[in-house]
């Protein structure tokens, strides 16, 4: 033989050896072909990140940055207005000359562009950095967290990326309980520990009726659970409840499930030693009130404070076993910096996958079998080589799969049997060229030749076109369609490799020019 | 074996009556769309949808009550149990499957008043694990040893659900390996079969629907001028533009079928059109190019329509063949797919059907058409310039020197 056909076979073998390895399952990569979400089970969403919030918060700190300050300097009281997420208004009272303020502005708010309404006020505008750099660090502290909690659930294998538009994709296969993760994922979870004003009420205007009058601009009217003397939950109650925020969630250590006195579920916290100092003042200056523990928004309870307490707390509320956890975990995790709002879901059982997989691979089976009975009855013994082309390429489609770590979807099973059709059409069109040249009258040698060399360009047209929609493919789909279009793109490369290169070493192997063949099974 | 040697018939004939049924059936599918419009599954559409599999039979009416706006129908077999409710979009963003699943596992299950129990049929393994280990029926203590082994029984619940689909009674519980006597007891008493499992779920909102329109309207389109495009490089214009209508009609009539058969224009069937845009033009390509082949080589006086039937019948068995793989395969996943993929077969499977058949009528009267319009450039008008043959006469680099099949 040929040096050149005997080094051409070893590279065969070399890949053959080579993809095979790659799709063997081992003990450490028990699932060389990674799964899908719709054949392993699993929850693919798209959240957006409604980072209005994180901006407002911003916005709202800023005006009280310019209140506090100009107390410092004893200058008269602004009254501050937020007109949208990034700006807020400061009214300045009669007579009273702005330049102190703006130097304060200056000085502090370096984030807020300052201009003058016609009324006189000052206008606080963010700037368009400020609100990128914000947006940013929204999103990706969003991840952060959204990472933090999916990890504490213990999923494999978790995706969670930032996409344009402040979405974020989470992909979280093997999930079983989807409306569970998505109540953890969700949760805001901003903690904070403000002091109670007044009495509770039936209704917000009740309870805001009770809270002294140079008070009513300093409190919000909350929701909590109104209880009765043996602690279950009747009805809802309101809490003004200070705008102040001494304590947040951001000074606890750590939050774990603790049994309360009557064997109910409670959240125990710890703080870190800033917090525990904050949390020490906060409640050795106002022994005897009532601090409230408000968690997004809604009182979970509001204690009486005994003495001054520094390094422990408890959240009591009407928790299950499973929400005490739950909260736990979202409280160690952090909290979100904004809310998110979800814009698709897409969630597959475990059985439906199941089904999905057995279905997909059965009739893939057929459609080999059927393909390989079609090409061995049409080409005899030059049906052999293609049929060998053809296995060549399922291991190599696979092979590489696993290398790439691309992922099989459904249509990406469909997609596996289709290039398999489709990487016949390249014997075929060799095949017919072949025979051809036959009746053309010319030699087998020269048969094959002439039927590789002539066949290549159109190979390569028919492929060309095929990867082109591919690629758009690639570019327009979402999960299992992208799936489809990897296994596709993978599929068409290898079927060039086999159908051109290793079917013509497979025909100069049994038809060896030096043995001048006159028949061919063709 | 062979099929389809030497033949000589006289396709370009044919063409005219060709036009008129591919106009016909793209029509007919247009009246359809017209009388029903598009049929837009959830992924454009937006909305939500469910497939929930019952224990017993699945209780429309008491669904129906519960859903009002709701489409219910029996997914699969009436012996499967299961149903596919889908639920129209509604107008703004926000976890819609998730709160009606919710919804019916309250309305459906009495036992879920009592928030400390289970459903074995919905809730997943850490509900289950943490039943098990607070309750520590085996007494194993709070070790980690003792987490692991209730852990481990949970999954193995888990996957016994999985695995049946639903739990239809408490034994098949029970008979789980590792679940001891005590274990079920306590099961049993926490824990209860709801009347549904979550099979799939949803839920695709305005905004997303919208894009996600834009962008399959796009990429057919641009894929469609991409292959046109490559086509017109690779060969001449007169051959890009025919490539086009070839696609345009192969598209079209696969649509036509789609609307005939009041099908749901999801996104797999997008998918199905891109590789119809890609695929259908295959045997086109070999065809002309045996066509471009016979100009460098023929010596006598030929019209256009004579070099195109000849080329047509030159590659036919090939043109057949090549479809003919691909159309076993998808017979296969038309057959045993099973249901997700069942249209996206179907369309395929016309697509590349139109695209074999629009090979030898379409683009040669296209082709043909171009010809007439343009003075009869592509003729061939003799021995005298047979020996240079034009090739494309566009501002694109003329092909690469190779042969053609």
């Amino acid at each position: 033989m040929n040096r050149n056909v005997i080094w051409k076979v070893v590279l065969i073998l070399a890949v053959l050896v080579v993809f095979i390895v790659a799709i063997i399952p081992t003990a450490n990569n028990p699932e060389p072909i990674k799964r899908g979400l719709d054949l392993k089970g699993g929850t693919h969403l798209v959240m957006r990140v409604n980072v209005g919030d994180a901006v407002r918060l911003e916005t709202d700190q800023a005006a009280e940055t310019l209140k506090t300050q100009a107390q410092k300097l004893n200058l008269p009281s602004v009254t501050t207005r937020r007109v949208n997420d990034s700006t807020f208004l400061a009214v300045v009272p009669a007579g009273v000359s702005t330049a102190d303020y703006e130097k304060i502005a200056k000085d502090f708010l370096g984030a807020y562009d300052v201009s003058r309404t016609p009324e006189g006020a000052l206008q606080f505008k963010m700037k368009t950095a400020s609100l990128t750099a914000i947006e940013r660090d929204t999103i990706e502290h969003a991840v952060e967290t959204i990472r933090n909690r999916v990890d504490a659930l213990g999923v494999t294998e978790p995706i969670i990326a930032p996409e344009s538009g402040n979405r974020i994709v989470i992909q979280l296969p093997g999930v079983d309980d989807p409306a569970r993760v998505k109540d953890i994922i969700k949760t805001t979870a901003v903690l904070q520990f403000r002091l109670v004003e007044g009495s509770t009420g039936a209704d917000a205007a009740t309870t805001l009726a009770s809270v002294p009058e140079n008070m009513k601009s300093e409190v919000d009217i909350l929701p909590g659970t109104r209880e009765d003397e043996l602690g279950r939950p009747v009805g809802v109650e309101y809490y003004a409840i200070r705008k102040v925020v001494p304590v947040t969630g951001t000074d606890l250590k750590s939050a774990r499930v603790q049994k309360g006195q009557l064997g109910q579920p409670n959240v125990g916290m710890s703080f870190t030693p800033d917090g525990a100092r904050k949390f020490g003042a906060l409640t050795g200056a106002n022994v005897g009130r009532r601090l409230a523990i408000v968690l997004d928004n809604k009182v979970m309870s509001a204690p009486n404070i005994k003495s001054k307490i520094e390094d422990q707390g408890v959240i009591e509320g009407q928790f299950t076993q499973q929400q005490a956890a739950d909260l736990a975990l979202v409280l160690r995790s952090g909290s979100l910096p904004a809310s998110l709002t979800t814009l698709e879901e897409r969630t597959v059982g475990p059985s439906l996958g199941r089904d999905s997989i057995r279905q997909g691979v059965l009739a893939s089976l057929i459609g080999f079998i059927a393909l390989i009975a079609a090409v061995l009855l049409y080409y005899h013994g030059a049906g052999i080589n293609a049929v060998l082309a053809l296995l060549l390429n399922l291991v190599i489609l696979l092979g590489m799969m696993a290398y790439f770590k691309a992922t099989l979807t459904l249509p990406g099973i469909a997609g596996i049997i289709l290039t398999l059709g489709m990487a016949v059409d390249s014997n075929v069109l060799v095949f017919e060229r072949i025979r051809e040249e036959l009746r053309d009258g010319k030699t087998v040698r020269a048969a094959i030749e002439q039927g590789f060399s002539r066949a290549f360009g159109t190979i390569i047209d028919t492929h060309m076109t095929t990867i082109i929609s591919a690629l758009f493919l690639f570019q327009f789909g979402t999960g299992p369609i992208k799936g489809f279009a990897v296994t596709l793109l993978i599929g068409l490369f290898a079927s060039v490799f086999t159908a051109f290169f290793v079917s013509r070493v497979i025909f100069d192997v049994v038809y060896k020019p030096e043995d001048r063949p006159s028949t061919i099974s063709i | 074996m062979q099929i389809f040697v030497n033949t000589n018939y006289d396709f370009i004939k044919w063409r005219m009556a060709a036009v008129v049924f591919s106009l016909v059936w793209i029509l007919v599918g247009a009246a359809f769309y017209l009388k029903n419009g598009i049929n837009w599954g959830i992924d454009f559409a937006g909305g939500a949808n469910i497939v929930l599999k019952f224990k017993d039979k699945v209780p429309m009416d008491k669904l129906r009550a519960d859903l009002g706006d709701a489409s219910i129908q029996q997914y699969g077999k009436p012996e499967e149990n299961s149903a596919l409710i889908r639920l129209p979009q509604l107008g703004r963003e926000g976890d819609y499957a998730g709160a009606t699943v919710a919804k019916l596992v309250k309305d459906l299950n009495p036992e879920s008043a009592d928030p400390n129990k289970v459903d074995l049929n919905y809730h997943g393994r850490d509900r289950i694990f943490d039943l098990l280990f607070t309750a520590d029926p085996d007494a194993r203590g709070t070790n980690d040893a003792a987490k692991k082994y209730y852990a481990d029984m949970a999954q193995n619940i888990i996957n016994k659900r999985s695995e049946l689909g639903l739990f239809t009674n408490m034994s098949q519980v029970s008979s789980v390996p590792g679940v001891t006597a005590n274990d079920s007891r306590v099961i049993n008493q926490r824990a209860y079969p709801g009347a549904f499992n979550v099979l799939n779920q949803e839920t695709v909102g305005p905004q997303v629907g919208r894009e996600l329109q834009m962008k399959a309207i796009w990429a057919v389109i641009l894929s469609t001028l991409a292959m046109g495009a490559y086509l017109w490089l690779r060969f001449d214009l007169m051959f890009g533009f025919s490539a086009i209508v070839c696609i345009v009609h192969d598209v079209l009539v696969s649509l036509a079928f789609l609307f005939m058969i009041r099908g749901e224009f999801s996104l797999n069937i997008v998918a199905a059109l891109l590789l119809v845009v890609g695929y259908s033009i295959n045997d086109t390509v070999v065809t002309y190019d045996r066509v471009r082949e016979n100009r460098r080589k023929l010596k006598q006086r030929m019209t256009l329509e004579e070099q195109l039937n000849l080329g047509v019948n030159q590659t036919l068995s090939r043109t057949i063949l090549t479809s003919g793989s691909v159309v076993i395969v998808l017979i296969a996943l038309i057959i045993f797919g099973g249901k997700v993929i069942h249209e996206f077969a179907w369309i395929l499977l016309i697509g590349v059907l139109a695209g074999t058949y629009s090979t030898v009528t379409i683009v040669p009267a296209v082709a043909i058409a171009w010809n007439n319009l343009t003075g009869r450039k592509h003729d061939i008008s003799g021995p005298a310039r047979s020996a240079r043959v034009e090739e494309p006469r566009n501002e694109a680099p003329a092909p690469r020197k190779r042969k053609a099949v």
